[in-house]
């Protein structure tokens, strides 16, 4: 009936403990992605021609089909997840929020003031968004018929989130209130600096806030997930990410700089060369930085959330991954786009099926937490419109 | 019609086995210990695809679900569920093909009318208001990045709006856009730049390369009173926009990088259209007043002569290429230099 396989395969482990006294994950859910990318080809090609038609109106039913064939074919424990959002309550939050976004890209186009007003009011509607879009996808995901959940509250949110505005909101304020960008006073250098560098001080300790929050509160049935990576551990992966970025810069610079001393008396070639150095440094940044970051990332999160009855596990290799966004680029770039669908299945499988899940209660015997709340699905569509992951 | 179903009832993780049949507009689930009846229009039904098992969904919680998907979507045929067109298309090889056309067809149709005749429509309804102050913004953000006050004597600033002021008044009355121009000692070499509002910025390094002769200015302004005349600031910033919309739509879950792209290439698309019907405004004007399209060419000849000049050993080669491309309505620096230079000596003769 399950497809839970115990960890020692010749004696059920159960058998060495009493039923009481379980101490051990001894349950290993493998998680299984089987969705296939020239199906995905077909659903994203139609979406897409729908969504350009309709001018964009189409886009919540576009979501909703992509996240019920995504989640339809995430096997946990043999088990599918299921997505069932409302695509006409998506589209009451898509409509909002394309509003929203509309009049802040414009307000800045016009003055500072404008800008720094439309700054604060996303500053104060985002936190909300950001937590009624997770609890939108999370209450409209379901697994053996059970609904997640997730009870992060609103006040966490703002704790959570309103400390990434602030470097914004000080600078855009400031310029607002008359300091002229071009010829700037003293103090505004000094502020600058200041926020800019406590910014970058800081920002391993918001991150790690942010998925704290989100990691903390993740519910299925009467479970509850915790978070237990320290915010040591986020800024010796920020070092470790940093230390990589340098590395990219330094290595085309000190080539270039080789070359330039080379061929300087041919000249023609020096501004070639030039203009080749920063496209190598993004194409490195991207290529290596990225897979580093996420695969580091995905372990580190995953591996500290669980609970009491249930532990994630994520061994995601920082070599598959760089193999694989390699041949996605180039497929890409070759297909003039086209691959997209099969790259996006592809790292889709990789980063689901590096994860386990470690359980002491037969799933069979999970029970669900009784709750009814009608959740809006405007912060679902924030969530997606603002490119923010919300998930695996 | 009977299928093999597991059932879960929405309150525990419990799997239970069970017979699932359709009569009457009801859906029937059947087996050890279940019993239940739901309508059918409570039902989220699951879609036709061929990765994936079938799972209902319930309205009031609860699912009922099948590794056998063929033998599903035979069972839903069977009692007469009806699949959406949306699906049809998405499993059919044709139909998908089909998509793919259209949509290469639709997105360069866009491209090539929609987008400017939209821009169009919207420029027809920007007030004057707005113009203006996206053209004092713009102006702002220019005078911060690249931008010195002029170093030219007021006498031979007021000689030259003077002078073009002259040309321009060949015009009928009333058919010409308000204008002003403002001279700026620049970081980006010789150049003129419209702005949305009606501004004109001329660079002091232009009036030197044209060595202030008031007729070889008057030809460079007549261009940019041609991108004024067709408000080609606010239409930039329109299409730029509207194209950028499209391409995150279309390319933006993957890259926000690759979706500039087809921005970029869309631009220079729109900016060479906008420089040719400039081009064509200061023949207009340049023949109303007796002067000659010619001066035009004069202007090319020098800029290239300087360009030729910055590529020589002894100079830094930073200062030839970089003549402000950027800028989509900069004046010199744009590939099809033969061919306009070729318009310019046809509209002469």
């Amino acid at each position: 009936m399950t497809d839970i396989s115990p960890a020692a395969p010749t004696v059920p482990a159960a058998m060495h403990h009493p039923v009481h006294v379980p101490s051990r994950f001894t349950k290993r859910m493998r998680i299984r992605f089987t969705g296939s990318g020239s199906e995905y080809f077909r659903i994203w090609i139609v979406n897409l021609l729908l969504t350009v038609v309709t001018l964009t109106l189409y886009l919540p039913w576009a979501r909703a089909r992509r996240l019920r064939y995504f989640m339809g074919n995430t096997l946990v424990g043999g088990q599918p997840l299921g997505f069932h959002g409302d695509p006409r309550k998506m589209f009451r939050g898509y409509l909002l929020v394309a509003t929203f976004f509309a009049l802040y890209s414009v307000a800045g186009k016009f003055s500072s003031t404008a800008g720094f007003i439309a700054l604060l009011a996303v500053a104060a509607l985002w936190p909300a968004l950001f937590k009624s879009s997770l609890q939108f996808r999370l209450a409209n995901t379901s697994w053996r018929g059970l609904r997640m959940g997730f009870s992060g509250s609103l006040g966490g949110a703002y704790r959570a989130m309103l400390p990434v505005f602030v470097p914004g909101l000080i600078l855009v304020g400031a310029q607002s209130w008359g300091v002229d960008v071009a010829h700037p006073p003293q103090w505004y250098l000094t502020v600058s600096g200041v926020v800019g560098l406590s910014a970058l001080l800081v920002s391993p300790w918001l991150y790690w806030n942010l998925k704290l929050y989100q990691h903390h509160h993740y519910t299925l049935g009467t479970l509850q997930t915790t978070f237990t990576a320290s915010v040591g551990s986020f800024y010796r992966l920020s070092l470790k990410v940093l230390g990589l970025a340098l590395l990219a810069l330094v290595v085309p610079m000190a080539l270039a700089i080789i070359a330039i001393a080379w061929w300087a008396p041919q000249g023609s070639w020096v501004p070639l060369l030039v203009s080749a150095v920063p496209l190598l440094m993004v194409l490195l940044m991207l290529v290596s930085i990225k897979p580093f970051a996420v695969s580091r990332l995905q372990n580190l999160v995953w591996s500290k959330t669980g609970s009491a009855e249930l532990r994630f596990d994520s061994k995601l290799r920082f070599r598959s991954l760089l193999r694989l966004t390699v041949k996605n680029w180039l497929l890409i770039v070759l297909t003039l786009g086209l691959y997209w669908p099969f790259a996006a299945v592809a790292m889709t499988r990789l980063r689901l099926q590096a994860m386990v899940i470690k359980t002491r209660t037969d799933p069979n015997l999970l029970m669900a937490h009784v709750h009814a709340t009608a959740v809006e699905a405007v912060g679902d569509a924030a969530g997606d419109f603002f490119g923010l992951d919300v998930g695996l | 019609m009977m299928l093999k179903a597991t059932y879960f009832d929405g309150r525990s993780a419990c799997a239970h086995p069970v017979h699932i049949w359709l009569a009457n507009g009801l859906l029937h689930v059947q087996g050890d210990g279940v019993a239940l009846s739901v309508p059918q229009q409570a039902v989220d039904w699951p879609e036709r695809t061929r990765h994936g098992m079938r799972v209902a969904h319930f309205a009031q919680g609860g699912l009922v679900q099948s590794e056998d998907s063929a033998a599903w979507d035979a069972w839903a045929k069977d009692g007469g569920l009806v699949e959406s067109p949306v699906v049809k298309m998405q499993q059919n090889w044709r139909w998908v093909a089909g998509s793919v056309a259209l949509l290469v067809g639709l997105v360069m149709a866009v491209q090539q009318w929609g987008l400017p005749l939209a821009a169009d429509a919207l420029v027809a309804v920007t007030p004057p208001s707005v113009e203006t102050a996206l053209g004092e913004s713009t102006l702002a953000a220019v005078d911060e990045v690249v931008m010195q006050p002029s170093r030219l004597p007021q006498d031979q600033q007021a000689q030259i709006r003077a002078a073009f002021a002259q040309t321009v008044g060949h015009q009928a009355a009333g058919s010409v856009r308000p204008w002003q121009l403002v001279f700026r000692k620049s970081r980006i070499g010789p150049n003129a730049l419209a702005l949305p509002g009606g501004t004109i910025i001329m660079t002091d390094e232009m009036v030197m390369l044209a060595d202030g002769d008031t007729r070889l200015l008057s030809a460079v302004l007549a261009h940019e009173l041609g991108h004024v005349q067709q408000r080609h600031g606010v239409r930039m910033l329109v299409q730029a926009t509207a194209l950028g919309t499209l391409s995150a739509v279309v390319l933006g879950d993957f890259s926000a990088v690759l979706a500039m792209v087809p921005v970029m290439l869309g631009q220079a698309h729109y900016s060479r259209q906008a420089e040719r019907g400039a081009d064509a405004y200061a023949v207009k004007v340049l023949k109303a007043a007796s002067l000659s399209p010619a001066l035009m060419v004069t202007l090319f000849d020098k800029l290239n002569a300087r360009r030729a000049m910055g590529q020589s050993p002894d100079k830094p080669a930073s200062d030839a290429g970089s003549t402000a491309s950027w800028l989509g309505i900069a004046f010199s620096s744009h590939p099809q230099d033969a061919e306009r230079i070729a318009f310019f000596q046809a509209a002469a003769h």
